[in-house]
């Protein structure tokens, strides 16, 4: 994916975030968040500090735009952080290693899952801040984990992935 | 320096993380009003429960000092008592005291034991007061458990005291219920017990009762505990013999006040006089 494209897709998940999904007064049990993809779909080659650094920039952004000081930053944050984690240790060799399109499959539902829940556990306990009412806290993790992850799975599959041939 | 450096390098992806969760943290709780209430809340819980807790370990610091003032504070009471006493004596006197000051008989100073003998027959007593601080011979020595004895030998600045528990050294005693009076004198072997001999047989004395000195002496003043009755045999047809466990600890004898009677030079001499005829 070329520099171009990818700001552009940075641009315009920001903007289904703040324009779209911001406004849908869903339920108190669900975030969506497609934004963090921008994060996701970082190059794999990119330096890790570079991504810690990019992942607080963009929850910064998206806390001054919804008025949540800290708490999508402390997330996102935490996404840079365990990103490392879920990628294939040869960077790069992701593409080649998994050529069919179940496996590629798999490895990219996986990754987002973790990431996602990740993200939501940080997001919804430093908003909720106590573990009164836990339960009701894990219910909001993973409802919104699932949410935001088929959003996020739609965008990728329909704009970002490049055809198979 | 470059050691440092080379850590900071190293783990420079895990600082960054902890800096900017710190920092995005720190913007949780400072921006939004829910979360810092929370947080202030829960602060606030813990420092309430260290500043609850931080000055009972500070009074342990000054305990000592704490001491010396409750101690100041006893013997000042203690003397301010005896002049009350004297005082209450006076005003429902039936003599003829108007020419006599409302002056204290007993005074009370406070003293430190430096040396101690407990295992001997003839045990004896150093105190840090001698004759500078105002100590004489006769005076007596009690702590704050009970009595401990009498002034031997005085030096400028150390007093030897005769204790309860050396076998030289007899003293009135009399049971505080009903003011039987006898004499104390020590058997030479546990340093807890003493004997009360000269009890009347018909005297009914039971286990716990109360030994005080009686006064006689103008050494001591009437009333301060010497010990309680352990138990109580007939050895002679019409005598009791007690045996008494003395209330001052003598293993464990640290802070004492020495009791100086103003009036005893007068009293002896009174006696002496009398009888000398």
């Amino acid at each position: 994916m070329s520099n171009t494209k990818y700001i552009l897709h940075t641009i315009i998940l920001f903007a289904i975030q703040l324009f779209i999904l911001d406004n849908i007064q869903f339920h108190s049990y669900v975030y969506m968040n497609i934004y963090i993809l921008s994060i996701l779909i970082l190059p794999i080659t990119m330096k890790k500090t570079s991504v810690l650094i990019f992942a607080f920039l963009a929850g910064f952004l998206i806390d001054i735009m919804s008025n949540t000081m800290g708490i999508h930053a402390a997330a996102t944050t935490c996404i840079g952080f365990f990103r490392p984690l879920f990628l294939p240790n040869n960077s790069g060799t992701v593409e080649v290693a998994t050529n069919r399109r179940k496996e590629r499959f798999g490895w990219v539902f996986n990754y987002m899952f973790s990431l996602t829940l990740i993200f939501n556990v940080v997001l919804v306990m430093t908003e909720t801040f106590s573990f009164d009412n836990f339960g009701i806290t894990i219910l909001r993790i993973l409802f919104s984990t699932v949410v935001s992850c088929v959003l996020m799975l739609l965008y990728y599959f329909i704009a970002i992935k490049e055809k198979q041939k | 320096m470059r050691n440092i450096l080379k850590l900071i390098l190293k783990y420079h992806f895990i600082i960054v993380f902890i800096l900017l969760e710190i920092i995005a943290m720190s913007l949780v709780v400072m921006h939004n009003s829910y979360q810092n209430m929370l947080f202030f809340r829960h602060t606030s819980a813990i420092s309430t429960s260290i500043s609850d807790h931080l000055p009972a370990f500070e009074q342990y610091f000054n305990l000592k000092k704490e001491n010396s003032y409750l101690e100041d504070e006893n013997l000042k009471l203690k003397n301010e008592l005896e002049k009350i006493r004297t005082e209450i004596r006076f005003s429902f006197s039936d003599s003829l005291a108007e020419n006599r000051s409302f002056d204290v008989d007993y005074v009370y100073l406070p003293a430190k034991a430096v040396n101690v003998t407990i295992n001997r027959t003839k045990n004896y007593l150093t105190i840090d007061k001698g004759s500078n601080d105002g100590v004489n011979e006769n005076m007596a020595v009690c702590s704050y458990q009970g009595v401990v004895g009498m002034i031997k030998n005085v030096t400028n600045n150390y007093s030897v005291v005769l204790p309860l528990i050396n076998t030289s050294l007899r003293l009135s005693a009399k049971i505080k219920k009903n003011n039987y009076y006898g004499s104390l004198q020590w058997d030479g072997e546990d340093y807890r017990y003493s004997y009360l001999r000269d009890i009347p047989f018909h005297v009914n004395v039971e286990q716990g009762d109360t030994i005080v000195t009686s006064g006689f002496s103008s050494i001591f003043p009437e009333g301060e505990i010497i010990g309680y009755v352990e138990s109580v045999d007939r050895v002679t047809a019409n005598f009791l013999l007690i045996k008494v466990e003395l209330a001052t600890d003598f293993n464990n004898l640290y802070q004492l006040y020495i009791i100086s009677n103003k009036n005893r030079e007068e009293q002896t001499e009174l006696e002496e006089k009398a009888y000398n005829e």
